[in-house]
């Protein structure tokens, strides 16, 4: 499911990431590769997301939210 | 080769490097506690789903009041260094023209611009310590939606609040933003955000047409203007010039930190330093042009006494007829051709033109009728909209790498602010109002 | 003279360092053909002057973002005799993302281990010996807002310089899967003298196979284009 749905302090783990080149690459290089575990800090929508990841804190806007493909840890 | 790079080396190769990394952390590295535990306190507060605006709008308001009440005394100062100084010159000087230039050119015109200095360099002290302590990221968060929605993204929202200081910089700071729609957007909307220059109109004839008890509120309501019109022309411009969605906006918040005192003060001097360096260049230049033109020919103006045969009332009378609409005179005509250089001349050339010392020009404009609180009104939403300065258009062109965006800048302005203006005037005579 | 660019991710306190090591002596510039600020300063250690060349932040060194491609370029073009990277020590993991990318570009890298301060009192334990042993490169801890580990910094890096040729190289591996095509497309780009004369072939190869904008349009020229892109193929 996209990264989108989850609410605040729910922890998943990433799937896939896409979209544009520019955009994915980024992503990567900002660590947001697969199995890469995320928990969400911050959900306002339609606002922006706060997710934190590898020990950094990320805002990720609308667009890109629903372009991270993830997991629940808790597997549902 | 391998199968396995095919369609996604970027991927694997980036998580092969988080791998490497990990490996080494693995036997480098014990967390420790605590790393977010003030950060999660004040993103708390200042994330919050319905607080969140709010306390940024408060932060905002504080940052003026705080630059405007910490700097009045060192203007205050400034402006009786230079009028002193001015009587002085007067005084000690024996030839009338050099006198009358140093007096009148140099310490009433210049003065009346370094005044701005404090006020300039405590808005940018403020706003570097918002950006080094962490907030700005924060700011630009929870404006995302808002920003969104006006088809741009929340880095575009940091420009936005570095050019309340003074756009060059703000602009500037565009270069933070990669998507080149989203960096144009903001480039040419950023000349509507009211800068630090523009205030000393608003101040002067605010202060003259509306008197102390209003004054604050009719400023305060020009920076809105200035907002609402740099949110309006960046709808259309998403519409028509830049069509799209805002590129993704991510962004590293990063934890909050103390600022320390000398990368704050040489942050502020970076984004300050413009101000100095037009105040010098080309501030200056002007206002020595338009005391030469308001004292000469010498003679049919009594060395200045006499204004109203000088070149640059000739010249404010050719002007007239473009402004006589808007119930504005030649002075105000000669102001605005000169305040395209710079906003802060428009405050001098009054200075210059009125022949008073830089605290009785406002009194002038009253007790001699120059605008009624309609028309003053409309010129302070003129002077907002019309043109950025001459070092603003520059860097336009600079930073768009083109000429024909820099003059599509003026142009559209120019274009706006006779619209604006207009319907000011027009809306306003339908009230009743003269 | 020697030339040190700094270099590191946002907000890891670079600037603060920059002015830490440079005092007020600064040079504010352009970038040629773009209009990215430019900053320059000097210090003098021990009687020698050291330029510092203040590189723009950025977590990654794709062709895809103009800061990111500035910084790339300056060190593979002008060469640096060091190149300083600031690590933010509380966050590791995603600023040693950064510190791969340049020993791939085989800049000659010192590292600062920046916000030690924070380090400490957060109870995070960092041993420093053994991750300068694991990526083959000096590690200082420092303090830009205090200056704590400037002095030893400027010593590093004076030292670095002098035994820029003689240095150690470590080569990060990717695992022999993506190694062995690593392997073939650089064996290719070697065959080109001049490409691989101007930039290592290793990282050429990495970003072929990438698909970096830039190396793909440099490959584009090589006389041995073809052998190159086959051995992508």
């Amino acid at each position: 499911m996209p990264l989108a749905f989850l609410s605040e302090g729910e922890e998943c783990d990433i799937v896939e990431v896409r979209g544009g080149r520019g955009l994915v690459q980024h992503l990567f290089d900002m660590g947001f590769t697969p199995s890469t575990r995320v928990r969400v800090l911050k959900s306002n929508p339609p606002g922006p997301m706060l997710v934190e990841i590898r020990d950094s804190r990320v805002a990720l806007g609308k667009g890109i939210t629903i372009k991270i493909i993830v997991n629940r840890s808790d597997g549902r | 080769m391998g199968e396995l790079l095919r369609d996604d080396a970027e991927l694997i190769l980036a998580e092969r490097r988080y791998q490497a990394i990990a490996d080494i952390l693995e036997s480098t590295l014990t967390k420790g506690e605590g790393k977010w535990t003030y950060t999660d306190m004040f993103d708390h507060v200042f994330l919050h789903k319905a607080l969140g605006i709010p306390i940024f709008l408060a932060m905002l308001w504080a940052v003026f009041q705080f630059t405007f009440s910490l700097s009045e005394p060192f203007m205050v100062m400034i402006g009786m260094i230079f009028g002193w100084l001015g009587g002085l010159a007067e005084e000690l000087i024996a030839n009338p023209h050099l006198a009358s230039f140093v007096a009148g050119g140099i310490f009433d015109g210049l003065g009346s611009v370094l005044v701005f200095v404090p006020p300039i360099f405590m808005l940018f002290l403020a706003l570097s310590l918002l950006e080094d302590s962490g907030y700005m990221a924060r700011a630009a968060f929870v404006m995302d939606r808002i920003m969104y929605k006006l088809g741009l993204h929340g880095r575009s929202f940091i420009p936005m609040m570095i050019g309340f200081g003074c756009n060059i910089p703000a602009i500037m700071a565009t270069r933070s933003i990669d998507n080149e729609k989203d960096r144009m957007i903001t480039i040419l909307v950023n000349p509507l955000i009211s800068c630090g220059a523009r205030l000393p109109v608003y101040v002067l004839i605010a202060g003259a047409v509306f008197g102390a008890k209003y004054a604050g509120t009719v400023i305060f309501s020009m920076y809105l203007l200035g907002m609402v019109l740099a949110i309006v022309m960046a709808l259309v411009f998403r519409k028509t010039l830049f069509k799209g969605k805002p590129s993704p906006f991510v962004l590293e918040l990063p934890a909050y930190v103390v600022p320390t005192a000398k990368t704050t003060i040489l942050h502020m001097w970076e984004r300050g330093k413009w101000f100095l360096v037009r105040a010098g260049t080309i501030i200056f230049g002007t206002v020595i042009v338009i005391w030469f033109l308001s004292v000469h020919p010498w003679a049919a103006t009594a060395g200045g006494e006499m204004i109203g045969n000088s070149y640059i009332a000739s010249l404010g009378h050719f002007l007239e007829p473009i402004v006589r609409p808007f119930g504005w005179d030649w002075m105000a005509a000669v102001a605005l051709l000169f305040g395209f250089l710079a906003k802060e001349v428009v405050v001098g050339t009054y200075g210059i033109l009125l022949g008073v010392e830089e605290g009785a020009v406002g009194a002038s404009l009253v007790s001699l009728g120059l605008f009624t609180p309609l028309t003053g009104l409309a010129f302070m939403a003129f002077i907002l909209i019309y043109v950025p300065c001459v070092a603003t258009i520059g860097v336009v062109a600079k930073e768009t790498n083109s000429y024909r965006w820099a003059a599509f800048v003026v142009v559209y302005l120019v274009a706006l602010a006779f619209i604006v203006s207009g319907l000011i005037i027009g809306i306003g005579r339908l009230l009743g109002f003269s | 003279m020697i030339t040190v660019a700094i270099i590191g991710n946002p907000n890891v306190g670079k600037t603060e360092l920059f002015n830490r090591l440079t005092g007020m002596k600064q040079h504010v510039g352009n970038w040629p053909g773009v209009t990215v600020e430019k900053k320059t300063g000097t210090f003098t250690y021990r009687g020698e002057e050291i330029r510092v060349v203040d590189l723009p932040g950025t977590y990654s060194l794709t062709a895809q973002a103009a800061d990111e491609l500035i910084a790339r370029n300056y060190i593979v073009d002008e060469k640096p005799d060091v190149v300083v990277d600031i690590v933010d020590g509380t966050n590791l993991e995603r600023n040693l993302y950064l510190t791969l990318l340049l020993l791939e570009l085989e800049a000659n890298v010192v590292i600062a281990l920046n916000r030690w301060d924070m380090v400490k009192e957060r109870g995070i334990v960092i041993e420093v010996d053994k991750l300068s042993e694991l990526l083959g490169v000096p590690v200082v801890p420092t303090v830009a807002p205090t200056g704590e580990g400037a002095e030893v910094l400027k010593e590093v890096v004076m030292k670095a310089a002098k035994e820029k040729e003689v240095r150690r190289k470590i080569v990060m591996g990717y695992g022999e899967d993506v190694e062995r095509p690593i392997g073939v497309v650089e064996d290719a780009v070697r065959k080109d003298a001049s490409l691989s004369g101007r930039y290592p072939p290793r990282w050429l190869a990495i970003k072929v196979l990438e698909r970096d904008g830039q190396v793909l349009k440099l490959v584009e020229e090589s006389p041995h284009r073809a052998e190159i892109m086959a051995a992508v193929k």
